[in-house]
């Protein structure tokens, strides 16, 4: 129970937040907010169901495109995008989590790897459909109207913040339930034991499709989100830098924790700003602090005090 | 029909390039079993090695390459260091997030020393000895002599390494390591030597192909991600920790990626690799030239 009270205040926190501070800082919450998705999500198919993935970036560019592509072309709506991006992210997931039921650790990395690879080069080079390297401009999401009635207008920078912060809350939340299903519990089954898994009787092949499924459907939310507040998208927005930078802030959060990830991406998104001027060695820094925690203390910061707790 | 050839010795240029790393990433996967993601940075580091030596310490050919070599073997160490030794007792897959870790870590310090912009190494050919004599002319196709350099390299660094493999104590020792680690350690093969020996072999043989390769193509940061790609499509294609076999795919996956760029869009040169490392895996995961072994 206390733990439902600390998030919903620290959210009530977040939403009266934008009249306290200046638009930047807006814009780097919202940004944080973006990397607390993305973390979320990828702990659900590594730090639960124990299935690497370096292809966030892809499937948060698959996203992305997803909304632009279709402003460009059917001039749909912000609404109709975040299910939209989180169905086509999601699709190719379950096409990514295809080589997962027969691959494990590091074939499953390179794999992953190389679809991140294939998906930035695809949208660099097709140019007649994704815009090339120029990436593609959005107009903005428009007036929300119901029954003709104009609600609010989008195109403030703090419509968008709250919009992605509520969003940020229902991923939370939806991750929350799943590893709290009966489905979780498999796929913390399959990671510690696939084979003992299997041999209880559980699905793996749906435990692993799923996993990768719903950590690409967040990524996609994540996406849709960013193309329409940063106003368009370009391919370098989506490349292995954001995987690495979403694998370092689960990693050196806690896999599998929940919270680890979620601190981690708050840590490290933020980092980058307190740094000022030495902001160019942010990714020197995540590398070195991935190797770091992955030799003094692998199950992570959340993890290590856990461990502590639990003794 | 002049064109082909050119564009199979174009292939066989950059095949052996990917030979070269692919053959110490194989090495280190079979010998140790780490997969290691930073071994494109062997080759980047290696490329810049070669500059620094050329450009700025203004050194003969022989001695760079020597300094090259020196300074692959201290990355070699290093990395061993990191990302062998202390993971002795971590679950294995450890060292795929530490490796990866290590990597960003390497790119992104050669970005603060060397700069974004793109380099290359002015190789004057005309100072090495053999290599200046040899023509240029095949027939209908040309290589420049920094070019041809390449695979007459690999060939002979490949030949050295079979060598040593074979015959000597360490090759020996390296070989009874890749069987069966335990029994290796049983029957005397030192452990710790051998990993630091395989991962200088591999920055050695990463080094080197960035080294030479920076006198035809540039040097920058990221160089080594691509390559880095492309080595592990080799090592797969070719059977995970299987030396010859990445020999052979390396080759092929240059003349591939030469002739697919030709003939069919130069944009889908670099994705024709991924699309075959990925039906590779699902449907062969053993490698085209490898034996099905089950590994736990």
């Amino acid at each position: 129970m206390r733990v439902y009270l600390l998030a919903l205040l620290a959210f009530a926190v977040l939403a009266v937040a934008p009249f306290g501070i200046g638009g930047y800082e807006t814009n780097v919450l919202m940004m944080v907010l973006f990397f607390v998705i993305l973390a979320v999500g990828l702990d659900l198919v590594t730090g639960y169901c124990g299935q690497f993935s370096f292809a966030t970036g892809a499937f948060y560019g698959i996203g992305a495109y997803t909304a632009a592509i279709m402003t460009r072309d059917f001039g749909t709506s912000i609404w109709v995008h975040l299910p939209a991006g989180a169905i086509v992210a999601g699709l190719f997931g379950l096409l990514l989590g295809i080589p997962a039921l027969r691959l494990k650790g590091h074939f499953l990395a390179i794999v992953t790897i190389a679809f991140q690879t294939i998906v930035y080069l695809v949208i660099s080079q097709w140019t007649s459909f994704t815009g090339g390297q120029v990436g593609l401009p959005m107009p903005n999401a428009g007036p929300v109207t119901v029954f003709g009635v104009t609600l609010f207008e989008f195109g403030s920078l703090r419509s968008y913040y709250w919009l992605t912060l509520a969003m940020t809350a229902l991923t939370m939340l939806v991750a929350w339930r799943l590893v709290n299903s009966r489905l979780g519990r498999e796929w913390v089954a399959i990671r510690d034991d696939e084979t003992l898994a299997s041999a209880v009787g559980l699905d793996t092949t749906r435990g692993k499709l799923t996993a990768f499924v719903a950590y690409a459907a967040l990524a996609g939310v994540a996406g849709v989100l960013t193309a329409h507040s940063l106003r368009g998208v370009t391919p370098d927005d989506y490349t292995i830098w954001i995987s690495a930078t979403v694998v370092a802030m689960m990693v050196v959060g806690g896999r599998g924790t929940f919270i680890g990830p979620i601190l981690g991406a708050v840590f490290l998104a933020i980092l980058p700003e307190l740094l000022g001027k030495f902001a160019e060695y942010k990714m020197l820094i995540y590398g070195v602090l991935l190797v770091l925690v992955v030799t003094l203390m692998p199950e992570g910061v959340v993890g290590r005090l856990r461990a502590r707790s639990a003794r | 029909m002049d064109l082909f050839l050119q564009y199979l010795a174009n292939g066989v240029v950059i095949g052996s390039t990917y030979v070269l790393v692919a053959v110490g990433l194989t090495l280190i996967f079979g010998i140790l079993g780490v997969v290691n993601f930073a071994h494109g940075e062997f080759y980047m580091i290696g490329g810049y090695a070669g500059i620094v030596a050329i450009t700025v310490l203004k050194l003969p050919v022989l001695p760079a390459i020597a300094f090259v070599l020196l300074v692959a073997a201290v990355v070699g160490i290093a990395a061993e260091a990191i990302l062998h030794k202390p993971m002795k007792n971590h679950d294995a897959t450890s060292s795929i997030i530490s490796s990866f870790g290590l990597a960003v870590a390497l790119q992104n310090a050669a970005l603060v020393v060397m700069g974004p912009q793109p380099q290359r190494l002015n190789l004057d050919v005309s100072k090495i000895p053999v290599l200046s004599s040899l023509p240029t002319d095949f027939g209908p196709v040309f290589l420049p002599q920094q070019r041809l350099l390449i695979p007459l390299a690999t060939v002979l660094l490949i030949a050295v390494l079979y060598v040593v493999l074979r015959y000597t104590w360490t090759g020996r020792g390296l070989r009874a390591m890749a069987q069966h680690a335990t029994v290796a350690r049983l029957c005397g093969v030192r452990v710790e030597r051998v990993a630091i020996v395989t991962f200088i072999t591999g920055a050695a043989l990463a080094g080197t192909a960035g080294m030479l390769m920076s006198s035809v193509f540039f040097v920058y940061p990221i160089v080594g991600n691509m390559i880095a790609l492309k080595a592990f499509t080799v090592v797969i294609l070719g059977g995970m920790g299987n030396v010859a076999g990445a020999a052979v795919a390396g080759l092929l996956l240059g003349i591939t990626e030469s002739l697919t760029s030709a003939y069919i869009s130069n944009a889908m040169r670099d994705i024709v690799g991924f699309v075959f490392v990925i039906l590779v895996l699902l449907f062969r995961p053993q490698g085209l030239f490898g034996k099905a072994v089950e590994r736990s």
